[in-house]
């Protein structure tokens, strides 16, 4: 705490677009109560200082490399409340779609004839490394959720993670069914929180907030196949933001039998 | 009560009128569907809709509802009731069935006070179904493809008038205060019997059996091999409940200012078929699987819900199998319960 009663708040990244932190940024324009509550005491995107005494670290991107652990353990035995913001550090998003293919390609992919300058290693959400105290999903984050997330963090309660699929806030919100009008869509089983925002406005859910707890992936699958999409499209689907997940969940049902 | 003659050019005037003092809700287009939402333009309201995404039950119990609000520092409860008058405009006659279920559920027990308000301000315009609203409907096994109450007026379309049957003197008043009608002849009462008995044959998707032995059937169904298949294919998205017209049940939660001082007390719409709805302190989840999720609706719209309060659970509307994306059939489902018994 600082002397005047504030928590102190850090703001990292790692391999990430940074959209996160740029939708906090924007957030402090509709709640500047945000900027009485917290203390913010190191924000790349936003200020200059880099204060290291935080208390809540709010963690933005995927660890891609050896060397990101030991910056991560870092922040974790600093802080005493790690934050995973957005997908990135969430589920690894995008940035695991490279875990599908040989690193030696990919490297030479991105880097060309310096691909060997460059260390890598297989995407990973920061839960992979260090232990994470609350989640706030999304490709970019929701800010509502965001400032829902924080109050509950500053209220000394389990911040709020909706464990139910995007069909709930879409039918709420009375949208058409992207079924019933020949798109697809991965709402049933992705995690809410974002409104619908996606079938709000007219397209699939892409599923960026990943995955409901327990997934019907079978089911799931079926009704993408039922409305017209091949093995590949429907892999396609599950892999764009999923890729870990959907990594982990296998390797888990491999375990299981 | 009487029968009036409402011309269906009269209806936009009546619309109009009716706008300076209530709030007009009715089915409006939604995309390639229809929902029922706040009339701003007579022109919006759909009495040609089929059916709408979910039930006008929004209107006496919204999806998002504040319930009170608190102080914190000064120790203080408010309650909130959000309730403006309302004329519900074109609800067909399975919705005005579940509305009466509805009403038993958030009277008896615990009087819910937010809906109750809500009911006593909201008077209702109800329309006689000619058609089915598609091949998903069965209202006419459930008993609900007529209703002689649960309405202040009720329309039937004779082409290029209403008939109006005046159920209340709310809605005789409406009537006279906004509406230019006529008193019918004998003609208009004659056309009316022949589109009344016209209509039921048209009505062909149903169970294969009669409703009234439904909660028998269910009560013996609890170990039925249907739960294990349908827990393989739903998605336990909670579709089906929340375009359920009679599913009532809700969440609780707050929302504080910044501050920590001040905030609301909110509910919205939950869902048995969530995975977390029946997790209880302790940690224990006593319907953790899709199967007995899948059970518990049909065994509410099928049993329950006629043990607690005399009806069925279920009016036949069609929605949850519309809404399904895994093509789950509650009709199908008794069907098939019925077949196997």
């Amino acid at each position: 705490m600082t002397s005047n009663g504030k928590p102190k708040v850090a703001f990292f990244d790692f391999a990430c677009c940074e959209g996160c932190q740029l939708t906090v940024v924007d957030s402090l324009q509709t709640h500047l109560d945000l900027l009485e509550a917290v203390e913010i005491v190191q924000f790349r995107e936003a200020i200059s200082d880099r204060g290291e005494d935080y208390q809540i670290a709010f963690i933005e991107g995927s660890c891609t490399r050896q060397a990101d652990e030991e910056r991560l353990r870092k922040i974790r035995a600093q802080a005493s409340v790690v934050v995973a913001l957005g997908a990135c550090a969430h589920t690894a998003c995008v940035n695991a779609l490279k875990n599908l293919h040989p690193l030696e390609d990919v490297r030479r992919w991105v880097y060309g004839d310096q691909a060997e300058w460059y260390d890598t290693y297989e995407a990973r959400p920061i839960s992979a490394v260090i232990e994470v105290d609350a989640i706030i999903p999304g490709c970019p984050i929701d800010r509502e959720e965001f400032i829902r997330v924080v109050k509950a963090l500053l209220l000394g309660k389990k911040p709020p993670l909706p464990d139910y699929p995007v069909c709930v806030e879409c039918k709420l919100k009375e949208n058409v069914c992207m079924f019933h009008i020949g798109k697809f869509c991965m709402g049933p089983v992705t995690r809410a929180g974002c409104g619908a925002i996606c079938p709000t406005y007219g397209d699939g859910c892409e599923g960026c907030r990943g995955f409901i707890p327990a997934p019907n992936e079978n089911a799931m699958k079926d009704v993408l196949a039922d409305a017209g999409l091949t093995v590949e499209a429907i892999m396609a689907r599950f892999t764009m933001f999923n890729t870990y997940l959907v990594s982990a969940r296998k390797a888990d049902g491999e375990e299981r039998r | 009560m009487k029968l009036m003659i409402l011309d269906k050019s009269a209806l936009a005037p009546m619309v109009n009128a009716l706008r300076a003092d209530y709030r007009v809700v009715g089915p409006q287009a939604r995309g390639p569907q229809f929902a029922f939402d706040v009339i701003t333009d007579p022109a919006q309201l759909r009495l040609d809709y089929n059916t709408t995404i979910l039930p006008p039950k929004k209107v006496l119990q919204p999806q998002y509802e504040r319930l009170l609000s608190f102080n914190r520092r000064e120790y203080q409860v408010t309650p909130i009731i959000e309730a403006t008058p309302t004329v519900l405009v074109g609800v067909h006659t399975c919705d005005l069935h579940a509305f009466l279920l509805l009403d038993q559920a958030f009277s008896r027990e615990y009087p819910d006070a937010h809906y109750l308000e809500r009911r006593r301000q909201t008077v209702i315009i109800s329309l006689e179904c000619l058609e089915p609203c598609d091949e998903y409907s069965f209202c006419r096994s459930m008993g609900t493809l007529t209703s002689d109450t649960g309405y202040d007026l009720h329309l039937t379309d004779l082409g290029t008038a209403y008939a109006v049957h005046v159920a209340t003197e709310t809605g005789r008043q409406i009537l006279s205060r906004y509406a230019t009608v006529r008193e019918a002849t004998e003609a208009d009462v004659r056309q009316l019997n022949e589109v009344l008995s016209a209509k039921w044959p048209r009505f062909t998707y149903r169970l294969d059996f009669d409703a009234a032995e439904l909660p028998a059937l269910l009560g013996a169904a609890y170990d039925h091999p249907l739960w294990e298949e349908l827990g393989e294919r739903c998605l336990a998205c909670g579709s089906c409940t929340n375009v359920c017209p009679t599913c009532y049940c809700f969440n609780v939660f707050d929302e504080v200012d910044m501050q920590l001082v001040a905030g609301e007390r909110w509910r919205c719409w939950d869902s048995c078929q969530l995975d977390e709805f029946a997790r209880v302190a302790g940690g224990e989840n006593f319907r953790k699987a899709r199967s007995a999720r899948q059970r518990h609706r049909f065994m509410r719209k099928g049993k329950y819900l006629y043990e607690k309060f005399g009806e069925l659970g279920c009016v036949g509307c069609g929605r949850c199998i519309r809404a399904c994306v895994a093509k789950i059939s509650i009709l199908e489902g008794f069907n098939a319960i019925h077949q196997s018994a």
